[in-house]
């Protein structure tokens, strides 16, 4: 255990998955002995033990336990990881171990006895593997480690929170006001809304309440995240990504007597399975022109070495790009560099041996002395020879990979489930749809970067920066204050992904850390005012609450300023890196100059709707008079976390000089695990963004404030009449309250022709039963056909029935005649 | 005795089979049916016990088929006495036309 101190990373993962399995058997054995519980004995007694009439809060501090001895492992494991002074293969060693899970080839032992020689000499690599596995493994780098550390600490934190927030489910019988609202919307109108608590208040919806199923949940959607952060290869990735959108789709839908929770879960279920089917394809695609998963594996096997044996090389962490050479008759298949002047074109890529034949002697492909021109692909694979994948593929494979995290970080066009996944409680919004889940896919997309081509990585900055915009543009005027904070997380989502697609990689990163920070914290206070106000999410009707509840007011306006990138606070440092990392590559690449103006104009909208939020919910006087009677601050165990979380926002990228953007420790640490290519492929651009660099952050700074300004002025200042704010807007205005029509784009256009396709499917199955149905129902049907069949045979059994008289004497006379017919058609073959 | 040959024995199998088939057919008292059954069967016999006779191959074979269709006859005639006793007690009757409750 303690000579391989990455083990701690393995016991912190699997600790959430312990309490989920106790949780889970506490339940079922409850359920299970229900029926017992008037009944003394041991039946009864086990009923009483694991819970009872009255939902038991020990599962939930169970719950928190394990996940707060988590965080300070991530923690301890964090800073040991810092401080370990060993290098190169030892460390990696140290904070990496992996085994075969599935095998699907022959084990080594049928190796060559001449690569067990090489392997016995090669001691600095991994053992590369002859034959296909599954294998499940962790390493941990120094941005594994950083974000498994902010995974669990948020998660404590929203842990404890949760206690507080979700107290209502802990008791016996939960009123659920929502569905009978929705259910009572058809019969008795509500008027504007004002006075829907009143008549709502005594005929909720009833049932137990789910205190620790919640806990169940979060616990299991932790294992999931936390083993997905460890994964060092594509499979366990993949495994625990469909896990955590398992989890996602139970949360969403935790109160799933509200129709629309449970429309919300199987939105963000579906949406997600579409990236996920990218995801996979991109996943069999390296798994059969790689043959390996690992990621490491992988990076090793498309990209160039760092140096020959000569420690030379021109080309080092090069995806290289070759040509076919024709081949005579049944030789090997060979493949060259293009000439000089067209590299890094070429219709295949090269894909590197994992060991060389002679490890002390090698060159590798290149145009120097020495070099290798050309190659020999044998049509066997193995991992001492080079092999290839077509161009085109290996793009496939890229976007393949994007997709998956497009659709679990909401990029444009996968994002609408993100803000109707806001259905759910709004613990599940801060710690699985703001600071860690939708995160995972920017995680992904910085441990796949190496497999990234450069038109992916453009692909990858686009989609960036379009979602970053028109979320920020929808952001803008809606009204729910938990929508609001769904949209703004969409646009960092986009910021993070625009900030690796233009190269920025540590940008990115860091901007994932500092948000999944100060959104946590953001989301934690608006669930602080939602709870605060009994479930009023319309900031419409809010208005000076920082009288009832300062701490929830100045927390989240450390949340508010962080994330408009005020100096000195975590988010200044990620978001100025990331548009000095935007502006160095729009001025590098003209033609991407949309790539420079979008996130720029964006900086400057933040600021205005985020601000816009923060002055409507806690400046001026309360509109709704009846709110403003019942606004209480929230208990301790509440407002605790969101300190700890401000505190967090505030100082998480400091470094020293902490004036400086670039001195960001975090920034620092992220650096030692980012891909040894980019700096070499983004040279040029990131000269140019340090260059820029101070440009960059006055431009922002000066956007946020003014966008900061305006917000005050409209919000702060001239405050609006309530009247005014239920006013319709013009048509740009309704159009940005109309979320740009994306559900009515694809309700048009994919929705309602599938529902359509199902109907006529439907009834070109079945026999009608509506006699009102369309015309198109009354064609003939399956059913029909199946039954014409049927109906044919009954009418040639009914015929035939009259030849069994049932006298004995018909049978014989039958009989005999038979056998006289056979006998005469047998003779007369015969001649 | 040579001389006679295997034709007539042919000959008296067959008529013997005839009666028994048109007894079967016609006759509607169950016993009757259960006697035509018997001539189909002894003409059978007699056809094997002359092929015994007249093919060396078939020597031993052919009479103990005979012993074995008088054995099955005796058999058959046991079940269907049985099933014609249970017939008539249920229905007071042996009459074959009568018994057609399994009719289409």
């Amino acid at each position: 255990m303690f000579d391989v101190p990455g083990r701690i990373y393995v016991v912190a993962t699997l600790l959430p998955l312990a309490a989920f399995v106790v949780l889970l058997i506490a339940g079922a054995t409850r359920s299970f002995y229900r029926p017992f519980r008037k009944q003394g004995g041991f039946a009864g007694s086990m009923y009483w033990i694991c819970g009872g009439d009255k939902p038991l809060k020990t599962g939930a501090y169970l719950a928190t336990g394990c996940m707060a001895v988590a965080a300070a492992l991530g923690v301890y494991g964090l800073v040991s990881f810092l401080a370990d002074p060993s290098e190169g293969s030892i460390r990696a060693s140290r904070w990496a171990e992996r085994i075969d899970w599935v095998r699907i080839g022959p084990l080594d032992t049928s190796s060559p006895p001449e690569w067990e020689r090489q392997r016995a000499a090669d001691t600095t690599r991994a053992t590369p593997r002859l034959a296909l596995a599954l294998e499940l493994g962790y390493k941990i780098d120094h941005l594994t480690a950083v974000v498994f550390a902010m995974v669990t600490v948020i998660s404590t934190l929203i842990f404890i929170f949760s206690i507080g927030y979700m107290k209502d489910e802990a008791h016996e019988t939960y009123e659920d006001h929502l569905v009978h609202e929705r259910v009572g919307k058809v019969g008795e109108h509500h008027g504007d809304g004002h006075d829907s608590h009143s008549a709502a208040a005594h005929h909720g919806y009833h049932r137990r309440g789910r205190f620790g199923r919640f806990f169940l949940y979060l616990s299991l959607f932790c294992f999931s995240m936390l083993n997905l952060v460890i994964a060092d290869n594509l499979f366990q990735v993949f495994v625990s990504w469909e896990l955590v959108g398992v989890c996602s789709f139970f949360l969403i839908g935790f109160y799933y007597e509200r129709p629309s929770a449970s429309a919300a879960a199987n939105k963000a279920f579906i949406v997600n399975r579409i990236g996920d089917a990218g995801f996979l394809i991109g996943i069999v695609l390296a798994w059969s022109y790689c043959g390996t998963l690992n990621i490491e594996e992988l990076t090793r096997r498309v990209r160039s070495p760092d140096r020959d044996s000569h420690n030379t090389y021109e080309l080092a962490n090069q995806v290289i790009r070759v040509n076919a050479t024709p081949v005579v008759g049944d030789a090997i298949p060979e493949y060259e560099l293009p000439p000089i002047e067209e590299a890094g074109t070429g219709t295949h890529v090269l894909l590197f041996p994992l060991a060389w034949p002679d490890p002390t002697h090698f060159h590798g492909p290149g145009y120097g002395k020495h070099k290798d021109k050309s190659f020999e692909v044998p049509a066997k694979r193995d991992y001492l020879s080079y092999g290839v994948m077509p161009y085109a593929l290996f793009v496939l494979m890229g976007i393949g990979i994007f997709l998956g995290c497009m659709g679990k970080s909401a990029q444009v066009p996968l994002q609408t489930w993100l803000p109707d996944a806001m259905e759910g409680p709004t613990p599940v919004s801060a710690l699985i749809h703001a600071a860690t889940m939708v995160a995972a896919g920017v995680y992904l997309v910085g441990r796949c970067y190496p497999l990234f081509a450069p038109e992916v990585l453009l692909f990858i900055a686009y989609i960036g920066a379009i979602t970053l915009f028109i979320s920020a543009t929808i952001a803008l005027v809606q009204t729910d204050i938990k929508r609001i904070l769904a949209y703004s997380t969409c646009s960092q989502l986009g910021f993070m992904m625009l900030a690796l697609g233009v190269g920025g990689w540590i940008a990115g990163l860091l901007h994932l850390i500092t948000h999944a920070f100060f959104k946590a914290l953001l989301f934690l206070c608006s669930g602080s005012v939602i709870h605060g106000c009994h479930h009023e999410q319309d900031i419409r009707k809010m208005g000076g609450l920082w009288r009832k509840m300062p701490v929830t007011a100045f927390t989240m306006l450390v949340g508010v300023l962080a994330i408009s990138g005020a100096p000195f606070l975590s988010g200044w440092y990620s978001k100025e890196q990331i548009l000095s990392a935007a502006m160095g590559y729009g001025l590098e690449h003209k033609r991407h100059i949309l790539l420079l103006v979008l996130p720029f104009l964006t900086a400057g909208l933040t600021a205005y709707y985020m601000f816009r939020l923060w002055f409507l919910t806690f400046v001026g006087k309360t509109r709704d008079t009846h709110l403003a009677e019942k606004v209480h601050e929230s208990p301790w165990v509440m407002t605790g976390p969101l300190v700890l979380l401000a505190v967090f926002s505030v100082g998480v990228a400091w470094g020293w000089p902490f004036w400086d953007a670039e001195a960001s420790y975090l920034g620092h640490v992220l650096k030692e695990s980012q891909p040894a290519f980019v700096a070499v492929q983004f040279a040029a651009e990131h000269h140019e963004a340090e260059h820029r660099h101070l440009t960059a952050g006055a431009l922002a700074l000066l956007l946020a404030v003014s966008g900061a300004w305006l917000a005050w002025w409209f919000f702060g200042w001239r405050q609006p009449a309530e009247s005014e704010m239920y006013r319709p807007g013009g048509p740009g205005y309704r159009f940005l309250y109309g979320k740009w029509y994306f559900d009515e784009l694809y309700d048009t256009t994919i929705v309602n022709p599938t529902v359509m396709l199902a109907t006529v499917a439907a009834a070109a199955d079945k026999a009608p039963t509506d006699k009102t149905a369309p015309p198109y129902v009354t064609l003939p049907t399956l059913d029909g056909i199946l039954n014409a069949m049927a109906e044919l045979f009954v009418v040639v059994g009914r015929s035939l029935r009259a030849v069994q008289t049932g006298r004995i004497r018909t049978y014989a006379l039958t009989l005999a005649l038979t056998a006289v017919a056979v006998l005469g058609i047998l003779t007369a073959l015969a001649k | 005795m040579n001389e006679l040959g295997i034709q007539p024995f042919f000959i008296l199998s067959a008529f013997l089979f005839v009666c028994g088939v048109v007894c079967i057919a016609s006759k509607r008292n169950a016993i009757g049916v259960l006697m035509g059954v018997e001539l189909v069967l002894n003409a059978a016999n007699i056809n094997l016990v002359a092929f015994a006779r007249f093919n060396p191959a078939f020597r031993l074979d052919g009479q103990v088929f005979a012993l074995m269709v008088i054995v099955l006859a005796a058999a058959e005639a046991a079940v269907a006495l049985a099933i014609i006793l249970n017939f008539y007690n249920n229905h007071a009757t042996v009459d074959v036309d009568s018994a057609d409750e399994l009719k289409g």
